[in-house]
């Protein structure tokens, strides 16, 4: 059966580049282009951009992670550098996302401790790296400040710009030249409005990348593809202030009752199965990153976004 | 007293002379920008005789230039000073400076130079700096006065001591320069960029205590052209420096450059922020409610003198929420009276626009339409926690003052609830806004190229577009074509954009190219046409806040009006509020559209449908208030006498008297061509 697929889109997405390798003055093995597509993902005999990447996250004070995961990962998750090594050599990640949870302490105000960390992580894996500051206004200007410098040359991915705070990962990012996630709560207005918020601050529009919230599957991910499917539309349609790469976190569905309270020997299963099909679900929206927290996760997602790009016939599908 | 100008030129001569003098190979260090204010205004990276022989051909002798190339130099045969001075600044630490200014940690750069005379005052002065989040640089004897006071310096304190001599005050100016290059995206050689983004971006100010030479006269003057205001605290006259004193220096100085310390928390007790906007007051959260047809409500914000209004002043007149009753509706003034330098009088309306917005950005506030059509609600969980009518103004005060700081210096906000107090001003709110619609008066839509839309209520009508012209105003009747000109002046990337109608589609029912483009766009591809003057084909969209419907009567082949306040039973056998459930959302329906009241009264009123004689019925209300205009429109148009054709709710309720009236009254839509 033939298919109209002319959808009368008029320009393409926007690419960002994430990663510095040495002739780019960082010192990663490997650099990324993200972007750039001009209709949308996973659609047969079209030029299409390559599947999305995938992203392992770390942190550096595992009290604020799933306990799914540190049990599943044990001693590993105490050494954020040896875990991130792992992620990049034994989990075949693309990326490594570092969450600074330490910040996440009452009263935390040790930033002269965060340099540190971002170093130790970049010189335990070359992969690029996507760095999640600080959620908490007095200590935020500090923080990123820190992340931004300690990654100087390196180009990396800032997390998370919200209306309500992002001047000083912008400032980060102008000041040493990465680029920026910027999340808006579902919803394609205030993703527009944040961007051109950023770009009124004098962020470029090929240094942010857009994170539309993602909800876990049955639990608002829905809302979620919606959104990225409508700013995706836009984009393709012509709305520059819209036409960045996405990025998806499948972190909330480690706390979904299902996972949560699934009896022991299920758990790291649907851990597993529930990030892998909120993945899928995202990439198919349009997703270009795609971040898991379960080590499990990695090997069938990048075999499900490999059948994806198949010819129907040749997966089995007709 | 020493005369800046005849000083300056003396000063420029000297630098010149002094130039001469420059023999061997010079650089700073720690950077990657050469001399930075030469490289970025002329791309040159100076390093010798020869490049500076270049560059102050370029810049016509610029004293800044030649005080740099000067400093670079001497810094290099010399060496640098001894601490506390820091001289010239490395990149790295620019990059920290930069950071802070982009992050909004602090908020503008001064520049001291000269010497104080006596102790205290320059250490007052920034005292006041620090307080308001400026990072100060200081250049001359200055320094050893402030330590002598006692005054901590450094960047810890946001006080840093560049040299000994005013002289080394140019690197403030190289800073600037990096900053540009750095964050404002400026490339080395872009002179006009550079200019642009120190005169606009860059909020540095720049304060001259008594004793500099000709030379650091030139050089200090010569920061003018960077859109830095010279504030003179004595003994300088002529030129353009302002006169100030120590107690008013700091004010005047970021009063110039537009430096405004930010309110952050809003003193209430509710949340208030843009996630409530689309959240709604049902009936039965309500505590009490306002307007909305139930009592009299009305909103207006005014400009005044600044000497007229205190800034963040609240008044209640009349009873407090404590002092009504439970699940009802009271009458509501709400005046807003501003003040600002920028603020122009023809900003009123737009801005009395954005009350809407405020009032919804609270947990348990809501508000719906414009003008004296208002209504607010307030829940009863609100009350609960203790939210008054006062709050209500403290919200509306902080959030004009938060989200116009170029535009508004002081918001006073008075909220009337005594009845009789109410109707007096309402009457005066009444008389603004008739000036205001009078003042778009006579002007056509074929007199412009550049209509205006408006994507306010895509928060709640997400494809939703309105297109404004001169004669069809935004369909909640509040925002006309100079309003939507007026917004995109003030916020350019706002709700308010302009659109290049282009090429004509239909004459008639008012389809351009340019619109339809802008609106594909704008309504992120969901509609494809847009006819501005016609009800029948590719209508505008309807968000919700209309103030009247114009619809099809088929069996009488003509249309209705039918406004807001108007609650009976319509001809169509549907109420307002049946209707504009069906229409609004941001859709497009054909044979509907959501109009402003006054838009009965444009000459483009059903145009595609053949003009204003296919208007069948409206409200008796609506007829009466647009009569005296409308009698005088229609006489204009040789239509005398065709207002006592068109029906009303007490010649005819149902379809049927409709088609017996219009008989009777030999109304002219019946023997049109055929609306379908």
């Amino acid at each position: 059966m033939q298919y109209e697929m002319n959808f009368g889109w008029t320009s393409p997405i926007g690419e960002v580049l994430l990663g510095a390798t040495k002739n780019d003055g960082g010192t990663r093995r490997v650099s990324y282009r993200i972007g750039g597509g001009s209709t949308l993902p996973f659609l047969e005999d079209m030029s299409t951009t390559p599947a999305p990447l995938i992203a392992f996250e770390v942190c550096d004070n595992p009290a604020f992670w799933s306990p799914i995961i540190r049990d599943y990962c044990g001693d590993l998750v105490t050494s954020v550098s040896e875990w991130a090594k792992k992620a990049d050599t034994d989990y075949r990640a693309d990326l490594i996302r570092l969450h600074l949870t330490s910040t996440k302490q009452r009263n935390f105000s040790d930033i002269a401790s965060l340099g540190p960390v971002v170093e130790s992580v970049l010189s335990a894996t070359s992969l690029p790296l996507i760095i999640e500051g600080s959620n908490e206004p007095k200590i935020d200007s500090e923080v990123y400040q820190k992340c931004g410098e300690a990654g100087q040359g390196e180009r990396l991915l800032l997390g998370t710009a919200e209306a309500g705070k992002y001047r000083s990962i912008a400032a980060a990012a102008l000041a040493y030249n990465h680029s920026i996630i910027a999340q808006s709560p579902i919803d394609i207005n205030l993703a527009k409005q944040l961007n051109i918020l950023l770009k009124e601050i004098g962020v470029q529009r090929d240094h942010i990348v857009i994170d539309p919230y993602t909800g876990a599957l049955g639990y608002g991910f829905e809302y979620s593809f919606s959104a990225m499917e409508r700013i995706r539309f836009s984009a393709l349609k012509g709305d520059t202030d819209l036409a960045m790469p996405m990025i998806c976190s499948a972190a909330d569905t480690l706390s979904i009752k299902e996972v949560r309270e699934a009896g022991p020997g299920q758990q790291d299963e649907l851990a597993i199965q529930w990030e892998l099909f909120t993945c899928l679900a995202a990439a198919a929206a349009g997703a270009e990153i795609l971040c898991v927290r379960h080590p499990g996760t990695l090997a069938p997602l990048r075999k499900a976004l490999a059948g994806m790009k198949q010819k129907a016939h040749t997966a089995g599908v007709h | 007293m020493t005369d800046v100008e005849s000083a300056k030129k003396h000063g420029e001569e000297a630098l010149k002379t002094r130039i001469q003098a420059i023999q061997k190979p010079f650089s700073y260090e720690e950077t990657a920008y050469h001399l930075p204010i030469s490289y970025a205004l002329t791309g040159v990276a100076v390093h010798d005789r020869a490049a500076v022989e270049e560059v102050l051909k370029k810049t016509a002798d610029n004293p800044i230039v030649a005080s740099e190339c000067l400093l670079a130099e001497q810094t290099a045969v010399k060496g640098k000073e001894p601490a506390p001075y820091t001289g010239f600044i490395s990149d790295t630490v620019i990059r920290k400076l930069g950071y802070s200014l982009v992050d909004g940690s602090i908020l503008g750069l001064a520049l001291i130079v000269g010497t104080p005379q006596g102790e205290g005052s320059a250490a007052a002065i920034c005292r006041e700096l620090q307080e308001k989040y400026m990072l100060t640089f200081l250049a001359g004897n200055v320094v050893p006065s402030l330590s002598g006071a006692g005054v901590k310096l450094g960047l810890d304190y946001r006080l840093i001591p560049l040299g000994s001599s005013p002289f080394y005050g140019i690197h403030f100016t190289d800073i600037v320069a990096r900053v540009a290059m750095m964050f404002g995206g400026v490339t080395p050689g872009d002179m006009h960029r550079l200019l642009a983004y120190a005169a606009e971006r860059a909020k540095a100010i720049v304060i001259v205590f008594p004793g500099l030479t000709d030379e650091e006269i030139a050089l200090v003057d010569g920061m003018r052209v960077l859109g830095f205001p010279i504030l003179s605290l004595g003994d300088y006259e002529g030129g353009t420096w302002v006169p100030a004193t120590p107690d008013d220096v700091v004010r005047q100085g970021m009063d110039l450059k537009g430096i405004k310390v930010h309110v952050t928390a809003i003193p209430i007790p509710m949340s208030c922020s843009p996630a409530f906007e689309g959240k709604s007051i049902r009936k039965e959260e309500m505590y009490v409610e306002f307007g909305g047809g139930r009592s009299p409500a009305f909103e207006l914000l005014r400009m005044r003198e600044p000497s007229e209004i205190e800034d963040g002043k609240i008044t209640v007149i009349g009873p407090e929420i404590d002092a009504m009753k439970e699940g009802s509706a009271n009458p509501l003034g709400i005046i807003i009276e501003v003040a600002g330098k920028a603020m122009k009088k023809d900003y009123e309306p737009v801005l009395e626009r954005r009350i809407h917005n405020f009032v919804n950005y609270g947990e348990g506030s809501w508000h719906v339409a414009q003008r004296d059509l208002i209504w607010v609600r307030i829940s009863k969980e609100a009350v609960a926690k203790g939210v008054k009518i006062e709050h209500i103004g403290k919200l509306l005060a902080s959030k004009f003052r938060m989200d116009f700081p170029q535009l508004l210096d002081a918001v006073a906000v008075t909220l009337i609830t005594d009845p009789t107090k109410v109707a007096e001003a309402k009457k005066e709110a009444e008389r603004v806004y008739d000036e205001r619609d009078a003042r778009i008066k006579g002007m056509r839509d074929s007199d412009v190229n550049t209509y205006y839309s408006c994507t306010l209520c895509q928060t709640f009508a997400p494809n939703h577009v309105c297109v404004i012209t001169p004669e069809r105003l935004a369909l909640c009747g509040a925002i006309s074509w100079l309003d939507g000109k007026i917004a995109y002046e003030m916020s350019p990337s706002g709700a308010n954009q302009p659109i290049e109608k282009g090429p004509v589609i239909n004459e008639l029912t008012g389809e351009f190219e340019g619109v339809n483009r802008f609106v594909k766009k704008a309504s992120h591809g969901e509609i494809e046409r847009c006819s501005l003057y016609s009800v029948m084909e590719y209508p505008m969209t309807c968000c919700g806040c209309f103030e009247a419907i114009a619809l099809m009567l088929p069996e009488v082949n003509g249309i209705m009006v039918v406004n807001r306040e108007y609650k009976g039973m319509t001809p169509s056998g549907m109420t307002f509020s049946t209707l504009a459930g069906t229409i609004g959302g941001g859709a497009q329906t054909p044979g509907f559209a959501g109009i402003s009241k006054n838009y009965v009264l444009s000459d483009r009123f059903l145009q595609g449908e053949g003009g204003i004689e296919r208007l069948v019925w409206m409200p008796a209300a609506l007829k009466e208030e647009l009569k005296e205009r409308l009698v005088k429109k229609l006489a204009d148009r040789g239509l005398s006498g065709f207002l006592d054709k068109v029906a009303d709710e007490t010649t005819a309720e149902t379809i049927e008297a409709l088609m017996e009236f219009l008989e009777r009254a030999g109304h002219p839509a019946l023997t049109m061509k055929p609306l379908v």
